[in-house]
């Protein structure tokens, strides 16, 4: 069996744990800073295990030490954001996290793959690879998964159809910047466009890229996690069963659409081994020039932050 | 919970129970008219339920009157084409199967929507929806999703990438005459002429629609059914779940495509109600051309179906 650690147990990590147990592709350990939390939710996962049948083993754990010889570490760990914040702001206050567990994991499972979720995800993913040293397809950052399952469901349910019918692909920088063009959006095979009006389809690109603020602000102590954290799960799952997986990832870019040294998403096949190649398909002027700048801007804060 | 019948308990039928069973979609009856034969699977079935953890029944018999209040039903009845085997005797044996199926359909079922797998399916639909009399929408053929489902392992298949990320659309009947869209298939939403070269796709397809073929010629006496039972798996699933999953079908054709009063593979929504929408694709030359010739086959199917 398979394990993968979850560092953070919050409602992203312990909801990854969850979405983990119920999939039962690997075991999980759940760690978490606060003494008791990870101990506390784990426990309260497995006592469900008889009725849900669990085959993987949830356990929490104090030290983060505990990560050792997993095959996954999942990076939950971080504030969240609060109504009328910028992702970007957390930056400053979760960068010093990022370069702990960055330490850890390069020092008790230099071999695993990484899943960044902590954000700003882009910013954290690029500031991991640097910190840790691991190779960049081992690290890999939850941005266009998260918008493209949004926009699957947003699609599905405008269209009153089932949402496992839907394709959609989002790249780009996680957020308000995300590129989300109608022709990676289909339906059963069929071009979303034969099925509703360019503007229909950007007012559900908008519904997503609000999605995150949306959700911030409907729930006021606490930002999105069912959603990520399936994201979470679908990306762990890949790397743990190489499943070879289409999705769109926050990968480290070095050369990808004329771009080096900012992370944003890109889609690529996932597998044991991490991204076991980028799938890039062709964009126009405008999209690239789009990626382009959210790239100056990502450079520019991480090297504001010496990376 | 919903009720499926499966009316033919041989590899395709039984299969196709298997995987409804797997999915827990609703209560099922198997009908076979060999004496024990569906018993005998019905009962090895729930033998199986404590380790599955089924919670649906599975109960096997030979007599009609068990489909009684179905929401969905499942018509697999009917021999195959042996070699030297004339198609006229094919389809006399099968179409006097399916009449008699649909009768009971009729009586004991009157509210079912009922999927047509047996072949020639897109005649042998007809001949149900004639003998049924009920409304077209709740009459449909499996072809399209079988096409699709082979179509969508073989690019998955040759991109190296996870299967459930390829989808893909079909047109016309099943196999040789089907019409497979090109533009229409996306891996991951990344359209597929981004993926692979116009070669490598038309060897995909070539391979697609002897797909059948193919199989067949591995196993000598028999034909392809875990495929085929798995397509019938997405249609009731789609049907007793009210889905609304857009997916090709054999549909019953009022001016769709220009076509009207035969069953022709289309890309339709299904859902509780069976047919509950036909989506009407802009076509190019070419494939109006071969979803016209596929139109042909099936009309020339109708005719002798008259002609019995």
């Amino acid at each position: 069996m398979k394990r993968v650690a979850v560092i953070g147990s919050g409602n992203v990590g312990a909801n990854a744990a969850f979405f983990i147990a119920e999939k039962g592709f690997a075991d999980v350990t759940l760690t978490d800073i606060l003494e008791g939390v990870s101990k506390g939710k784990a426990l309260d996962i497995m006592e469900g295990a008889p009725i849900r049948a669990y085959r993987s083993r949830v356990r929490g754990a104090d030290s983060q030490r505990e990560i050792e010889g997993c095959d996954v570490v999942v990076l939950a760990a971080g504030a969240v954001r609060k109504p009328a914040t910028k992702r970007e702001d957390l930056f400053e206050q979760n960068s010093g996290t990022v370069k702990e567990a960055s330490a850890i994991v390069a020092r008790y499972a230099p071999g695993c793959s990484v899943v960044v979720v902590t954000e700003p995800v882009d910013l954290n993913t690029a500031l991991f690879i640097s910190e840790s040293g691991m190779p960049r397809k081992r690290v890999l950052g939850v941005g266009g998964i998260l918008g493209s399952t949004r926009l699957r469901y947003a699609v599905a349910r405008d269209l009153g159809l089932s949402v496992e019918n839907v394709q959609a692909l989002v790249f780009g920088r996680h957020g308000e910047e995300m590129l989300a063009p109608a022709r990676f959006t289909s339906v059963s095979g069929i071009p979303v466009l034969r099925l509703m009006n360019e503007e229909r389809f950007q007012s559900l690109v908008r519904e997503v890229k609000d999605a995150g603020d949306f959700i911030v602000e409907m729930a006021k102590r606490s930002s999105a996690y069912y959603a990520p954290s399936a994201a979470i799960a679908e990306l762990a799952d890949a790397l743990c069963r190489d499943t070879r997986r289409v999705l769109s990832v926050s990968t480290l870019l070095a050369g990808e659409y004329g771009i080096e040294g900012a992370a944003m998403s890109i889609p690529a096949v996932v597998g044991e081994r991490g991204i076991l190649k980028f799938l890039l398909p062709a964009l126009n002027r405008d999209e690239n020039e789009l990626l382009e700048r959210s790239a100056e801007e990502l450079k520019s804060l991480l090297s504001r932050r010496g990376v | 919970m919903s009720k499926i019948s499966v009316i033919g308990a041989g590899n395709v039928g039984a299969t196709a129970v298997y995987y409804i069973a797997e999915k827990n979609l609703g209560d099922i009856v198997m009908i076979d008219v060999v004496q024990g034969l569906p018993q005998s699977k019905g009962l090895d079935f729930l033998h199986a339920a404590p380790l599955r953890e089924y919670r649906v029944h599975i109960y096997g018999t030979n007599g009609y009157d068990e489909i009684r209040g179905s929401d969905a039903v499942v018509l697999t009845a009917g021999i195959a084409r042996k070699p030297g085997m004339d198609r006229m005797d094919l389809l006399r044996t099968n179409a006097g199967i399916a009449r008699e199926a649909a009768k009971a359909v009729k009586e004991y079922a009157p509210d079912a929507v009922i999927v047509v797998v047996t072949n020639p399916l897109d005649v042998i639909a007809m001949a149900v929806l004639r003998e049924t009399g009920f409304d077209p929408s709740r009459v449909l053929g499996m072809a399209g999703v079988l096409d699709a489902t082979r179509y969508c392992t073989f690019i998955a298949e040759t991109l190296d990438v996870w299967p459930g990320d390829v989808s893909a659309m079909v047109l016309g009947g099943h196999g040789d005459t089907m019409v497979p869209l090109k533009r229409f298939a996306s891996v991951g939403g990344i359209p597929l002429g981004e993926l692979l070269d116009e070669k490598t796709t038309e060897r995909l397809i070539e391979r697609t629609r002897s797909g059948g073929a193919e199989i067949v010629g591995y196993l000598k006496t028999g034909s392809a059914f875990y495929a085929p039972a798995a397509s019938v798996a997405a249609m009731v699933e789609a049907i007793v779940k009210d889905r609304k999953t857009l997916l090709p079908a054999a549909a019953f054709l009022r001016g769709e495509y220009g076509f009207s009063g035969i069953f022709l593979g289309v890309p339709v929504i299904l859902g509780k109600g069976g047919v509950e929408r036909i989506l009407e694709l802009e076509l190019t030359g070419d494939e109006r051309e071969a979803l016209a010739r596929s139109a042909r086959a099936v009309r020339q199917g109708i005719r002798e179906l008259d002609s019995l």
